[in-house]
C-alpha cells in the first residue's frame, strides 16, 4: 500500500495544482412558516457571517439553496462531499447532513422542523454554527460558515443507564430520629427537695426528743455500727459501679462480720439494760 | 532511503525513559504474513526498549497458545491482523473475550474489511461501517490520497502526552456508543466521512446511501477512530481503526516541511495506556474502628461514630513501584444495608499519602452493613472494595445511665439507706431515759 501511494503522489500533485478551488455561488436562505408565507429571506455573504442568528420555530421550514461553481472556470461541478455541518460549541454535539448537488452544481436542501433529520443534533440555549464542507478529489476543498441557527430546543443526548455512577453521586446523610425528651432539671430539683424534706422533720423532732447517742464509740457498739455503714456502702457502690460477683463476694464477707459484731453489740445493750434494773 | 531514516530518528530518540507494565510485560504481537515486521520496527524497538518481551506469530500457527490450560499465557496480546479473515482455533472472539477476563490486555488494529476481529469490535459497542468503507477526508489540501489523513491529538488528554504533534492515519472509523466504560483516545476530523468511492461521481452514491441506510452516513468528529475500553474487572483493549498508525512509513512521513507526526508518540502513549502502565490505581488496604479506638470491632452500636480509612496506591511505571497516591478529590463512601444509607465525600488526609479516611455517625437502624468503594472514572482503573460489619442496638447496659429525671429516686433510696444507719446507731447506742411519773394532783 506504501509503494502505491509513492506512484500516485505525482499523479494527485498535479491534479490538485491544476484543478480550481471550490466555491459557492448565491448561497441563500429562505424561513417558511407552516402556511407557506415568508419569514426571512437572505443571501448569504461569504465573506462575513450573518450577524442575526435564523431562528426556526416548531414548525417553520428552513430552505437553503446554493451553486458550488469552480472558482476559475465559473462553471457547476459535482462535488464528492458537500455536507451541512451543525455545531453545538457548547456541548460539543455535531450532526453532518449530506446535501445532494445535480451535476450541474445545483444544490437544494428543506430542514422542516415538523420533521427534522436524524441528522440534526440535539441542542440547547446556543445557536447550532452550519456550515458547509466541500471536498473534491480533483478540486482544492472549500469550508463555508454559513449561518447561526436557532432551534427549539430538543430532549438532550440520551445517557446510558450506568452513566451516573461515573460521577459524584448525591451525597445522603440519615435522619436520626430525635433525641429523648428529659424533664427539666429544674423540676427533678424541685422534686428531689419535696423528697428530702421530712429529713428536716425527723431531724428537727430528734432534736426536741434530746436524741443522744452517749455510748457510740463504746468497742461494743461501734464495730456493729460500722459494719452497718459498710453494707450500706457496699450497696451504694454496687449501685455504681459493682458487678453481681464481686458484690455477693464482698457483701458476703460484710455480712459475717455484721453478724459477729451485731452478736456482741447486742449482747452488750442487753446487759446494760440488765445493770441498769 | 526510509530504513536509514527510521535508524536516525531510533538513534535520536534514544534516551527513552524505561516506563514498565504493573501487570507483566509479556506480549504475543499477532502480526499477519503480508505485513512485514520490520515495516514496524519502531513501535516495536520501543516497546522492547520499555522492557516488553515480544514474541511473534502469524495468525494461522496453532503455537504459542494464546490460553494455556485455561490461563491466559501472555499479559499482553497486540493483533496486526487486520485483514486476516480466519485465525487459527484458539483465537476466537469468545476466547479473546475469556484472556480479557484473565486479565489480558488487547490492543487490536482494524480495517475496512469484514472480519472476526470487526465482530469482536462490535460487542464492545462499537458501530463499524460497511465493509469496504475506509476514512476519507478532503482536507487539509496535502500531497497523499484522501485515505491518508493528518488528524490533530488533543492537546490535553489523561491518556495522552500534551501537545503530540498531529498524526497520520489511514484505515476506518467506528461510531463510538454512550456506555461508560469507553475511553475515547481519537476522534476523526469534522470533515472526514466513510466512503467506498475514489472519484467525484460517487456523490451521488454518497447521499443515496446516507438516506437510504439505517444508521446513516458515517461521517464527523463524533466518530472515533482510536478509542479503549475498560471493561469491569479492568482488562483493557484498544481498537484502533488502521493498522498504518503504528508503522515506520507513517511514524517517519513528514507533515510539513521538518515537522515529523506523532505516531510514534501517539502509539506508545496508546500502547501505554492499554498495557496497564498509566492510569493504574488499586486500594492497598481498608480499614475502619470507632473514633478514639485503632483496632476494628467484630460489631458497633447504633449512632456509633466510625472512622473509615483506606489507602491508595498509583503505578509509577517509570520506577516500577506502587506509590501512595493523593490525588483523588472526589471519591465516595457509601455505608449500606440494601440501599445506601450514608453517602459521604472520603477525602485525603493531608500528611498522609495515600490514606483517605472520613468519620461519621452510624445509622440509629440495626442490621448488616457494608462500607462500600466504589470508584469509576473514564480512563482510570475502577477501584471496588465492601467490607461487611454489622451493627447491633445498644446492649442492656448501653443506655444512658444517670439521668436527671430519677434524682428524687436516687434521693429516696439513698435516704432509705441513711436513715436506717442513723436510726439503727441511735437505738444501739442511746439512753433510754425513764419517763418522769406524774404526780397525781387532787
Amino acid at each position: 500500500m506504501g509503494v502505491l501511494s509513492f506512484l500516485l503522489l505525482p499523479l494527485v500533485a498535479a491534479a490538485a495544482v491544476n484543478a480550481g478551488q471550490l466555491t459557492v455561488q448565491s448561497p441563500r436562505f429562505t424561513v417558511l412558516s407552516s402556511d407557506g408565507s415568508q419569514l426571512r429571506s437572505e443571501k448569504i455573504s461569504l465573506s462575513n457571517i450573518s450577524p442575526e442568528p435564523v431562528s426556526l420555530g416548531a414548525s417553520d421550514t428552513l430552505k437553503l439553496t446554493f451553486q458550488v461553481t469552480d472558482k476559475e472556470g465559473g462553471d457547476g461541478v459535482q462535488p464528492h462531499q458537500t455536507f451541512l455541518r451543525f455545531y453545538d460549541e457548547t456541548t460539543g454535539e455535531e450532526g453532518i447532513q449530506p446535501v445532494k448537488v445535480t451535476p450541474a452544481g445545483k444544490a437544494k436542501f428543506d430542514l422542516n422542523m415538523a420533521r427534522p433529520p436524524s441528522s440534526l443534533p440535539p441542542s440547547g440555549e446556543a445557536p447550532l454554527k452550519v456550515s458547509l464542507i466541500l471536498g473534491s478529489y480533483v478540486h482544492k476543498p472549500a469550508k463555508v460558515d454559513l449561518f447561526d441557527l436557532v432551534v427549539p430546543a430538543s430532549l438532550p443526548a440520551p445517557q446510558h443507564p450506568d452513566e451516573h455512577t461515573f460521577h459524584p453521586l448525591p451525597v445522603i446523610s440519615h435522619t436520626f430520629r430525635p433525641e429523648q425528651k428529659v424533664p427539666p432539671r429544674f423540676v427533678s430539683a424541685v422534686s428531689t427537695a419535696a423528697v428530702l424534706a421530712p429529713w428536716v422533720v425527723l431531724l428537727g423532732l430528734w432534736g426536741t426528743v434530746g436524741a443522744g447517742v452517749p455510748r457510740l464509740f463504746s468497742p461494743s457498739i461501734f464495730p456493729f455500727t460500722l459494719s452497718l455503714g459498710v453494707i450500706e456502702a457496699l450497696l451504694l457502690w454496687y449501685w455504681v459501679e459493682l458487678r453481681l460477683g464481686q458484690i455477693l463476694l464482698y457483701g458476703s464477707g460484710a455480712a459475717f462480720l455484721s453478724a459477729v459484731a451485731g452478736k456482741q453489740a447486742l449482747a452488750s445493750i442487753g446487759a446494760h439494760r440488765l445493770s441498769r434494773k | 532511503m526510509l530504513r536509514s531514516l527510521g535508524a536516525l530518528v531510533l538513534l535520536g530518540l534514544a534516551a527513552i525513559s524505561q516506563a514498565k507494565s504493573s501487570s507483566g510485560n509479556s506480549v504475543l504481537v499477532l502480526i499477519q504474513p503480508s505485513l512485514q515486521q520490520s515495516n514496524f520496527s519502531i513501535f516495536f524497538d520501543n516497546l522492547e526498549k520499555q522492557g516488553y518481551d515480544l514474541t511473534f506469530r502469524a495468525p494461522k500457527d496453532e503455537t504459542p497458545r494464546i490460553i494455556q490450560d485455561g490461563i491466559p499465557a501472555y499479559d499482553h496480546l497486540i493483533f496486526f491482523t487486520p485483514d486476516t479473515k480466519s485465525f487459527a482455533q484458539d483465537i476466537t472472539p469468545q476466547t479473546l473475550v475469556e484472556a480479557l477476563g484473565g486479565k489480558t490486555n488487547l490492543l487490536i488494529a482494524l480495517s475496512p474489511k469484514q472480519t472476526p476481529l470487526s465482530s469482536l469490535a462490535a460487542e464492545f459497542s462499537l458501530i463499524l461501517p460497511p465493509p469496504g468503507t475506509p476514512l476519507v477526508s478532503h482536507f487539509p489540501v496535502r500531497d497523499t490520497p484522501a485515505t491518508v489523513i493528518p488528524i490533530d491529538v488533543p492537546a490535553a488528554h489523561a491518556l495522552l502526552t500534551p501537545n503530540t504533534a498531529p498524526v497520520w492515519f489511514s484505515g476506518v472509523p467506528y461510531v463510538l456508543s454512550n456506555s461508560p466504560l469507553l475511553v475515547p483516545i481519537l476522534h476523526a476530523p469534522a470533515e472526514s466521512f466513510a466512503s467506498d468511492s475514489d472519484k467525484d461521481s460517487g456523490a451521488d452514491a454518497l447521499f443515496d446511501a446516507a438516506e437510504k441506510g439505517g444508521e446513516g452516513l458515517w461521517a464527523g468528529s463524533s466518530l472515533g477512530v482510536v478509542s479503549g475500553f475498560q471493561t469491569k474487572d479492568n482488562g483493557r483493549v484498544t481498537f484502533v481503526g488502521g493498522v498504518e498508525l503504528f508503522s515506520d512509513e507513517y511514524a517517519t512521513k513528514e507533515l510539513s516541511k521538518g515537522v515529523l507526526p506523532g505516531n510514534e508518540q501517539f502509539a506508545r502513549d496508546v500502547a501505554a495506556w492499554t498495557f496497564q502502565e498509566k492510569l493504574v490505581l488499586r486500594i492497598d488496604k481498608t480499614s475502619h474502628h470507632r473514633v478514639n479506638e485503632t483496632t476494628p470491632r467484630e460489631h458497633y452500636t447504633i449512632n456509633d461514630r466510625i472512622v473509615f480509612d483506606a489507602h491508595i496506591s498509583h503505578y509509577n511505571p517509570t520506577s516500577d513501584a506502587w506509590e501512595p497516591y493523593s490525588g483523588i478529590k472526589d471519591m465516595q463512601l457509601e455505608f449500606t444495608m440494601l440501599d445506601p444509607h450514608v453517602r459521604t465525600a472520603l477525602l485525603p488526609v493531608a500528611g498522609s499519602p495515600g490514606k483517605y479516611s472520613v468519620t461519621f455517625r452510624a445509622p440509629d437502624r440495626h442490621g448488616v452493613f457494608k462500607f462500600v468503594i466504589d470508584y469509576k472514572r473514564k480512563g482510570w482503573t475502577f477501584l471496588s472494595s465492601s467490607t461487611t460489619v454489622p451493627v447491633i442496638p445498644p446492649r442492656h447496659d448501653g443506655y444512658p445511665r444517670f439521668l436527671s429525671a430519677a434524682w428524687p429516686y436516687y434521693a429516696g433510696a439513698i435516704s432509705t439507706s441513711v436513715g436506717f444507719v442513723l436510726f439503727s446507731a441511735l437505738w444501739l447506742a442511746g439512753e433510754a431515759r425513764d419517763v418522769k411519773k406524774t404526780k397525781k394532783t387532787e
